[in-house]
């Protein structure tokens, strides 16, 4: 048994593999059809008053897609992440991980781990999004579709070195996880300022329609950005975890 | 050449305002168990949370002379989905050295369950689980923070058993409240008192008082008052008492009390049965000392 192996367990048996995967998987399919049959639901729910609904379009169903599985993924990552990174919650368990390795051996299976796993749940959500808008309505662009799931999973990485940082601050696993999605909320504010959205690792999570819809790639800035700061926030962690009293 | 295996230096730790350890010198020798006393709140577990690398003392130094160090926590808890033999191999895993995980699930009374998962486990197999994730790893020195304290007299019982099985194979440092462990399964006590260590030495040496007023219990036949009147002239008695057919003398050190009584009592003419040291009860020490 491995620090490896135990973050791969922990995911397995606590289920939040399966919670993730099926919260990507879940819009993934979503997505699509609301896109497709908007205006069967709307004429159904109607009552006989007319509303205009776009005509569905593979950019709308992945739009779709997107907006809500960021929403309810983004909170579940930083939930699951925050379950293996906030080590300290547990002080015993704790003291048996901290008097046996160095900080760095403990966290770095559970970046690892948990941001492959948030990765992989994307990356399912998106293809099933992909299949069933090219099943229901037309295929999107392919090589925009995977230059921004590629992009978006950077910045799924970023969420999970963010929510190790927040638990570097505050040892309980539902405070690491709202401190991470706070300061991405805060981010998603400031990025409303042109100068500075370029910048910004929120600018990734608008890559997505731009790419798909066939516009032009400009996310080297927030890219580099992201992950540097992943980087800093994976450094940042260890340093101060290290020197955190149990 | 003592052969410390710890050795601290006025080790202070505070918190905030609240001093939890006053200038802490300790010496632990390789090969003992140590046992380190106190009431609840005295700062026993902050200093093992020092010597384990767990807390940064304020101020003072400590030396660990071990290159496998092992901490068990009061109450040891574990992920509660990893079965007692995943957490023993982990410990394996994360050690320096070769560990038989089969061998220390066997010898903690765990192998018939170490396929089951912890989440179920009693507080006295997780505390058994706790040492035998410590002991794998074949530490030299094992930090044991009150082990039985939670446990009922049977989990308790089955703790310092294993704890003595232990000696020998490492330095144990074991601290507790609960007096009657210590002088079970120690040879040294430091007693810890707000925060300072108000004694130190072997346990032999405390409860037979070389380190305090020893005192020697004489049987006599026909009552013991010439005796008492014989030893209340003698400067070296700092005390003496009669009931009956037995007295009681005490004196400053037991070196003088060994040396000086049986010469003192030479000269009277009285049928002595038997000359014996008192031993008194940890428990009556530690009162003393921490009082």
């Amino acid at each position: 048994m491995s620090l490896w192996r135990l973050e791969i367990l922990r995911l397995y048996r606590t289920y939040r593999i399966w919670i993730l995967l099926a919260v990507f998987a879940l819009f993934g399919a979503l997505g699509p059809l609301t896109a497709r049959f908007l205006p069967e639901i709307v004429d159904a729910l109607g009552g006989g008053v007319e509303i205009a609904v776009p005509t569905p379009t593979p950019e709308l169903a992945m739009a779709g897609y997107l907006g809500n599985a960021l929403q309810i993924g983004m909170l579940a990552i930083a939930f699951v992440s925050a379950a293996a990174l906030a080590f300290d919650a547990n002080t015993e368990m704790s003291v048996y991980l901290r008097t046996r390795a160095s900080i760095r051996q403990i966290l770095m299976p559970r970046y690892a781990v948990n941001a492959t796993a948030a990765v992989v749940s994307f990356f399912l959500g998106t293809a099933i999004a992909y299949i069933g808008t090219a099943v229901l309505i037309d295929a999107p662009r392919l090589g925009g579709t995977v230059v921004a799931t590629l992009l978006l999973a950077v910045y799924l990485a970023f969420v999970v070195a963010l929510t190790g940082v927040a638990a570097s601050f505050v040892k309980s696993v539902p405070g690491a996880a709202l401190i991470a999605v706070s300061v991405l909320i805060v981010t998603g504010v400031i990025g409303l300022i042109p100068q500075v959205e370029p910048w910004l690792p929120s600018n990734l999570v608008g890559s997505f329609d731009v790419l798909i819809s066939g516009g032009a790639f400009d996310y080297w800035r927030s890219l580099v950005v992201t992950i540097v700061l992943s980087f800093g926030c994976v450094a940042a962690s260890i340093a101060l975890m290290g020197r955190r009293e149990v | 050449m003592r052969d410390e295996i710890v050795g601290a230096r006025g080790i202070t730790k505070r918190y905030g305002n609240a001093l939890a350890l006053d200038e802490v010198d300790l010496s632990v020798l390789r090969g003992s168990v140590y046992g380190l006393v106190g009431p609840n709140g005295a700062g026993k577990t902050t200093l093992l949370g020092v010597l384990a690398g767990l807390r940064k003392p304020t101020d003072g130094s400590f030396t660990i002379d071990a290159r496998r160090v092992a901490v068990l926590p009061d109450t040891p808890k574990f992920d509660p989905w990893m079965t007692a033999r995943e957490v023993v191999e982990l410990s394996v895993n994360l050690s320096t050295t070769e560990g038989n995980s089969d061998a220390v699930l066997d010898r903690t009374g765990l192998f018939e369950v170490a396929g089951r998962r912890v989440g179920g486990f009693s507080r006295g197999m997780l505390q058994r689980l706790g040492l035998a994730a410590a002991v794998v790893g074949n530490p030299d020195l094992l930090l044991l923070d009150e082990p039985a304290a939670a446990l009922d007299p049977a989990g308790r019982r089955e703790v310092l058993d294993m704890v003595t099985d232990l000696r020998g194979d490492a330095t144990i440092m074991f601290s507790s409240h609960i007096l009657d462990d210590v002088q079970q399964v120690c040879d040294t006590i430091g007693i810890l008192n707000n925060g300072q260590i108000v004694y130190e030495g072997t346990l032999d040496q405390l409860v037979r008082g070389t380190s305090h007023a020893p005192s020697y219990l004489i049987r006599v036949r026909g009552g013991g008052a010439r005796i008492v009147e014989a030893l209340k002239s003698c400067d070296w008695v700092t005390d003496v008492s009669s009931g009956g057919d037995t007295v009681t003398v005490s004196a400053v050190s037991a070196a003088v009390i060994e040396r000086e009584l049986v010469r003192s009592l030479a000269p009277i003419d009285a049928a002595i049965v038997s000359i014996a040291p008192v031993d008194r009860s940890l428990e009556d020490v530690f009162l003393e000392v921490t009082q």
